[in-house]
């Protein structure tokens, strides 16, 4: 399949002198869900950036739709309409005073009329469930609003890819579901949806292909499930095993569960125990 | 922040800012126009009492916004009656009480017509109403990432305190001057990573040279101005009447 977005040996230094990717290589195939998993400073957000035109390539190539980017002031404009990027800290994205008039930022950008804008921004705000917030002064939400704010900002601009930067970060558990379940629905109508995150449960549980990355470059990518089970590009990436994965392979050691079961989550584990007959009680 | 959080609660919070432009501008018209003490304290209540009761602005609120400018204007008053004249004496400027009178109470319609008019509209409100009178765009993307900065350099001026008292950096005069130095050094780095997070963030949603935002709807707008119109001539048939009588 022809990849939606595709770095090529990308080197990136910045003014500093200092290395933020280091031939860095990754193919983001069409309406799936990737994970961007990596320690502090290993380049998640200078990558997130490049693909939405923000930084620019030292050398090596990025791609859309297999064509090479168009750094013009034209090509970036569409290359942004198609890729949105959500920030990490919602306050440095956020700059209008009205929730409303925030969203409507971006859709204007696109040069569309007020009415088309008014529809979009509705729909994102109704997206993020939101719809009743329009007219409310952006600084008297929370934390967790202001998050979902950024993300309509982004949506009513309707991209084909979503970047999220660390979009579970000062989230608690609840708004962490929430957030879970738009991006879900996101990535059923077809978007396809790329986050970075240091949550190694939460990306195995909720990502189609995971993508390591280590000292500015990705050293795996592929199906959750095979990366998943890559204990030394796990630990090179500074994650450890997923919880679930670990605790069914002990289980499976002991005979408990079937070693052929891939439970993603500690909830899927527990479902599969629940299911399964003791064949003889432990002391 | 207590104006803007009185203008957010106000019953006219929905109330189209220019109705209530419209009936501010009649108040300052009418004191203009008014001349004898009576009708102009009358005004001064008239508008005051529309915004304690109708627009339902705290009292304690209005009281604490009234009192700065109050101070001034009785200030003023002191100086149109004694000060020191040119050869350096103090002594009686010999203004009429009547004369001092008027001008107080003008300026306290004034002040009461302005007061009503921002204590009941939330500074978005009044950027789309300047936008409305082709205020210069630029001045108006000022006023915006202004008004949005105050708020974000607040929380983090008051997370930096928060973090300084903590590990007491607030302990004495001249540890709160210190703690306070070093933050206001900080801070103006917070600046300036902030204002190029912003752009950064513009840039990402297709930014290209102008803030454009979606104007506000006000859906009963034009009955609003109607009333506001309404209750406007009146304010000023009264100080008409009064002026030929």
């Amino acid at each position: 399949m022809n990849p939606v977005l595709a770095l090529d040996a990308v080197d990136h230094v910045f003014a500093g002198g200092s290395a933020g990717l280091r031939g860095c290589t990754l193919s983001l195939e069409r309406g799936m869900r990737h994970a961007l998993l990596g320690a502090n400073g290993a380049g998640k957000t200078t990558l997130l950036q490049h693909l939405n035109g923000l930084l620019r390539p030292s050398a090596g190539t990025l791609h859309r739709d297999g064509k090479p980017f168009d750094y013009s002031r034209a090509g970036l404009a569409e290359l942004r309409r198609r890729v949105g990027l959500v920030f990490q800290n919602p306050d440095r994205q956020l700059f209008s005073a009205q929730v409303e008039e925030d969203v409507s930022f971006g859709p204007l950008n696109l040069g569309l009329d007020v009415i088309t804008v008014r529809t979009r921004v509705a729909a994102a705000l109704e997206a993020v469930g939101l719809q009743d917030h329009g007219g409310r002064a952006v600084h008297h939400l929370s934390f967790g609003q202001k998050k979902r704010v950024c993300i309509a900002g982004v949506l009513a601009m309707e991209p084909e890819v979503l970047l999220l930067d660390e979009p579970m970060a000062g989230l608690d558990a609840p708004m962490q579901q929430e957030l879970a379940a738009l991006l879900d629905r996101l990535s059923a109508r077809g978007v396809t949806v790329l986050l970075s995150t240091h949550d190694v449960d939460f990306a195995y549980r909720w990502a189609d292909r995971l993508h390591l990355m280590a000292q500015g470059r990705v050293i795996a990518s592929g199906p959750a499930q095979q990366v998943a089970r890559n204990d030394a590009a796990l630990h090179a990436a500074g994650q450890r095993a997923p919880a679930a994965l670990a605790l069914h392979a002990l289980l499976a050691e002991r005979g408990v569960l079937a070693s052929d079961l891939t439970p993603r989550s500690i909830d899927a584990l527990l479902d599969a125990l629940r299911t399964t007959q003791p064949e003889e009680s432990i002391t | 922040m207590l104006i803007e959080t009185a203008a957010y609660a106000s019953r006219w919070r929905p109330v189209a800012p220019t109705a209530k432009a419209l009936f501010a501008l009649c108040g300052i018209g009418a004191a203009w126009i008014a001349h004898s003490p009576a009708v102009l304290a009358a005004l001064a209540g008239l508008l005051a009492l529309t915004a304690l009761l109708i627009a339902r602005v705290p009292l304690s609120t209005y009281a604490a916004m009234a009192i700065g400018p109050i101070g001034f204007l009785l200030l003023s008053c002191l100086a149109m009656l004694a000060g020191v004249d040119g050869q350096g004496h103090w002594g009686w400027h010999g203004a009429s009480p009547e004369l001092v009178a008027r001008t107080a109470l003008r300026s306290l319609s004034v002040l009461a017509a302005l007061l009503g008019l921002v204590l009941t509209t939330p500074l978005p409100d009044l950027i789309h109403l300047l936008r409305r009178v082709r205020t210069p765009e630029l001045l108006l993307d000022l006023m915006v990432l202004c008004y949005r900065m105050l708020f974000v350099l607040r929380q983090a001026w008051d997370d930096g305190v928060q973090a300084q008292r903590a590990r007491l950096g607030y302990r004495g005069f001249a540890h709160a001057w210190r703690s306070m130095g070093l933050l206001a050094g900080q801070m103006a780095v917070q600046v300036w990573q902030r204002a190029s997070a912003l752009q950064m963030a513009a840039d990402a949603r297709g930014y290209s040279g102008a803030l454009r935002f979606l104007p506000a709807v006000f859906p009963q707008a034009r009955a609003q101005n109607l009333r506001a119109a309404l209750a406007g001539a009146l304010l000023l048939a009264l100080a008409i009447g009064d002026r030929l009588s």
